[in-house]
């Protein structure tokens, strides 16, 4: 491996701050007067205020980042922003950043060293655990959906351990879509007529372009329904606000999906030629009325019943959104909350229907060819997913991170890679968490000094900027049908401001020190080439665009092979019965499963949470600009019904006693109409606690402090609504 | 002669925050310091509620009582209707922000009030002010009423619309639509 030294390395800095600094001026303003004039740059790249990778510009004026704007192509900006990706570009200055490699001299002590020396220690240990373990015995635990150089590393070493957040997130819809459907489709907001969203509010789990498609339709009189306990943001703009009982979505789904059936209003063409197991289906649903629903839900009969009749009155410009977050890992039944997702879309007949659910449009993009290598057997998955007799049903290409602790001490995972996650913060119990730290090797590849860095690593090895680096291009897809297919790139705005690499160079080092020689044959200009050369266009153009789109490769109607219905299922059909399910003991369709947990005191309370519209959960709490938004609007304050509060004498501003089993802390209560009277909201971005990152430190409470690590059999979710906390005026002293 | 100003759609707006940070970048300025703001309602009993946001930044008064009161004539108004400070005739009096009826007056760090500038510098060549411009929901829209064909004057032919606080007579050049 080519090694650096240290010497070598401040030569090069020294030199590039020579180069980028401004001319010396007579006087300041000179000064002033050069800098107010200097060129402007617009440079096309992705954010990464959030995960949906936006397209942006990004203005550079003397050198930095001045502001940031909407790549209007790009179809998940549209041309707009959020405040997270204004927010978030500043942040490449922000205090909290790691600013070279670290290693742990001390329980919360660490001494900077070279990238040299970081690759050299971590490569010895990590040959040596591999000697002694086997290459099973190293986990990448991520984000996830970016980390195909993890994956050639862990193909060569032979660990089956890639785990992802998915199961703090939406680990039930990719589970059960890809059974019953054998594919993803998403919402056609360009030419619906009626939307229902449940659980799922598009105004604080932004995507503008997806905020912009629904405030048209609106313009052009389609009819915009939102079911939610809480009056969330996407109310706002809504026709119609349905409060419901939290926990209960499934009861509602099976209601809606009563009355299609028994009013014979379903789409019957489309079941009886593309759905598999309607029949086993009905049989063990028609007991289950709207009247049932509406004693389970506290939504009335006939309303539940208005929604069925006026969606299939619009099918199969009518659709179900097909969620998110909220529904998708926070109940014990979550998996069958998704199942009825896919159940009612189908009974409306609006799956590849225009103004239904489309599928995204998709496009193959190139690879550099690299040398076979020999790749070794892998080991059984050590959390369990997708292996017999543990989590049988659960995604392997996913897996379940909030269980990794116990991993750890069972021994079956000895080096642990954490790249861009902090299940510090972000998954359930974070004193549990904490255990990471016992294996014998834990590197953490971060941005920022967050908790699971600051408590766990043994070694941080700081990745650049998003702003900072350049990506192999990607596909644009999910969330929106959109019949053209679209890829776009990360493209470098400014140089490293810190001592800080990308993470193929991490890897690469890493590697190299470890006796994998040449896993990565390539510079990530060589994979843009490789990528786009099947396209037939020139990189020069996506480097410069930021963004490509390519003629329509998606028409509605049912996929059809041979005259037969051809989806990537086993009966190439809808499947409403998932043969897996069965094959491992469980019911193939779904039905009504009750929430593990129910409110009963006077003090009470179903602990739920959501995004804020200007944070990305955890991730962007220690932004002074978006906490300064936080601190305007009391942000971090904890929302409760106004009758429940006054049962309890509390008022708004009140600071009160929030306890679980798990913990007890103190927080301000705003007093609100906009909730369900069972249960108390959070949103999800606070409750810091490294003290490195001085803004988001002890700002406030997060939901993840009062759930245990728990884990639902069929999807591996974490259940993170299924906790009841009990409130009382008055702090906890 | 153009005459600006804009037509806020305020029911459309989902309180993201992001004119509010969007401003911040475009004229560089610190966390707390910012040039609009939303005013958050709830009208109603659970579960019939409402919550409404209303989205304010400086009106850009036809009749400025922020520049009547200025001793120094350091608040101005354009021919164009912008309402503009000049810091080197400002005294730091802070008459103007007991004046402004809208709240949206902030002091900066040199002692100076500062608010929303309507982009001056920028929409005479035909760029949008970034709140206009990165707004998901298309809240706002800015252009020049003595334009007919400006998105702005056909909006206003079409849509009913009101002012805040009428009833002072300070005329603002930002217009609300009514629901």
């Amino acid at each position: 491996m080519v090694r650096v030294s240290r010497r070598t390395f401040l030569k090069a800095s020294a030199l590039a701050g020579v180069a980028s600094s401004l001319p010396l001026m007579v006087n300041f303003n000179d000064f002033a007067r050069a800098a107010q004039e200097a060129p402007i740059t617009k440079i096309p790249t992705m954010c990464n205020g959030c995960s949906s990778t936006c397209g942006k510009y990004v203005y550079i004026k003397n050198g930095r980042v001045w502001k940031v704007e909407g790549n209007p192509i790009n179809l998940k900006s549209s041309g707009k922003l959020c405040a997270r990706a204004h927010g978030m570009a500043a942040d490449v200055y922000g205090l909290g950043r790691v600013t070279q490699p670290m290693k742990r001299i001390g329980e919360m002590e660490f001494e900077p060293i070279s990238w040299a020396q970081a690759f050299e220690e971590i490569g010895n240990k990590l040959y040596e655990i591999i000697n002694e373990h086997g290459g099973n015995s190293v986990m990448w635990l991520g984000h996830g959906g970016k980390e195909h150089y993890a994956s050639t590393f862990l193909d060569e070493i032979g660990s089956a351990n890639y785990v992802t957040h998915y199961a703090t997130c939406f680990s039930s819809k990719t589970n059960v879509w890809d059974r019953m459907v054998g594919t993803m489709l998403n919402s056609d907001f360009d030419n619906a007529n009626y939307m229902l969203f449940v659980g799922r509010n598009f105004a604080g789990g932004i995507i503008p372009g997806v905020m912009n498609r629904i405030t048209k339709a609106k313009e052009r009189g389609a009819k915009v329904v939102v079911v939610d306990p809480r009056y969330c943001e996407l109310a706002i703009i809504a026709d119609e606000w349905i409060p419901i009982r939290p926990g209960t979505d499934l009861a509602l789904f099976l209601g809606i999906a009563h009355t299609l059936i028994s009013e014979k209003i379903y789409d019957r063409s489309f079941v009886t030629n593309y759905v598999y197991g309607f029949d086993e289906f009905w049989s063990a649903n028609k007991d289950f009325t709207a009247e049932k629903a509406a004693e389970i839900t506290g939504i009335p009969a006939e309303k539940i019943r208005e929604i069925a009749r006026e969606m299939a009155a619009n099918a199969p410009k009518a659709f179900l959104d097909t969620g998110y977050h909220g529904l998708h890992a926070h109940y014990a039944n979550s998996t069958q909350i998704a199942m009825m997702n896919v159940v009612v879309n189908a009974l409306l007949g609006n799956m590849f229907q225009v103004g239904g659910l489309m599928p995204s449009a998709g496009i193959t993009l190139g690879h550099v060819e690299t040398p076979q290598r020999e790749i070794p057997e892998k080991g059984p998955r050590a959390d369990g997913a997708g292996v017999d007799d543990e989590y049988p049903t659960v995604e392997p290409s996913r897996g379940i991170p909030q269980i990794v602790p116990d991993l750890i001490k069972k021994g079956r995972i000895k080096a642990l890679f954490i790249y861009h996650y902090n299940p510090l913060r972000t998954a359930p119990d974070p004193e549990y968490q904490k255990g990471l730290k016992e294996a014998d090797l834990v590197v953490s590849i971060p941005v920022d000094w967050n908790e699971t860095s600051l408590y766990t690593a043994d070694y941080i090895l700081p990745e650049s900027y998003y702003l900072e680096r350049t990506e192999p291009p990607k596909v644009i897809s999910g969330f929106i049908a959109h019949a053209y297919p679209q890829i776009a790139v990360r493209r470098q705005a400014i140089k490293p401001i810190h001592n800080t690499l990308p993470l193929l160079d991490i890897l690469k080092g890493i590697t190299a020190a470890a006796g994998y020689y040449n896993l990565y044959p390539f510079t990530v200009e060589e994979e843009i080439k490789a990528s786009v050369k099947p396209l037939n266009i020139a990189p020069e153009l996506l480097m410069e665009t930021g963004c490509l789109e390519f003629p329509a490769s998606v028409q509605p109607g049912f996929p059809m092979k041979d005259g037969k219905p051809a989806l990537n299922t086993f009966t190439g059909k809808v499947e409403f019965s998932i043969g897996a399910f069965k094959l491992y003991g469980r019911q193939g369709v779904a039905t009504w499963v009750p929430p593990l947990v129910m409110p009963n005191g006077e003090d009470e309370f179903r602990l739920i949470h959501g995004k804020q519209p200007w944070h990305s959960h955890h991730f962007t709490c220690n932004n002074p600009y978006l906490m300064a938004i936080s601190d305007k609007y009391n942000g971090t304050w904890l929302w409760m019904n106004k009758t429940r509060a006054e049962k309890l004498g509390i008022k708004n501003g009140d600071l009160v006693t929030i306890s679980s089993e798990k913990a007890t802390k103190e927080i301000r209560v705003k007093i609100t109409e906009l909730l369900h009277p069972d249960c108390v909201w959070i949103p999800s971005a606070y409750g810091g606690f490294s003290e490195k990152l001085k803004t988001a430190y002890q700002e406030g409470i997060n939901y993840n402090d009062f759930i245990p690590a728990r884990v639902e059999p069929l999807s591996g979710s974490v259940m993170g609504q299924e906790v009841i906390v009990k409130v009382r005026k008055g702090g906890n002293s | 002669m153009a005459r600006f100003a804009m037509l806020i759609d305020a029911s459309r707006c989902t309180g993201c925050n992001a004119c509010r940070i969007a401003c911040q970048m475009q004229w560089q300025l610190p966390p707390e310091r910012y040039f609009n703001r939303l005013e958050h309602r709830e009208r109603g009993i659970y579960p019939n509620a409402k919550w409404e946001i209303v989205p304010i930044q400086c009106m850009h008064c036809d009749n400025p009582p922020c520049r009547d009161v200025c001793p120094t004539g350091a608040t101005y108004k354009r021919t164009d209707g912008i309402v503009l400070i000049d810091s080197k005739k400002c005294i730091g009096c802070k008459y103007c922000l007991a004046a402004c009826p809208y709240g949206v007056r902030q002091i900066n760090e040199n002692g100076v009030p500062e608010k929303c500038r309507f982009c001056a510098e920028y929409i005479i060549e035909g760029i949008m002010p970034p709140c206009t411009s990165t707004c998901m929901n298309e809240v706002r829209v800015f252009g020049d009423l003595d334009d007919p064909n400006s998105k702005i004057s056909k909006l206003m032919a079409k849509k009913e619309v009101y002012q805040l606080l009428p009833e002072k007579g300070t005329k603002p050049r930002i217009y609300y639509v009514k629901k």
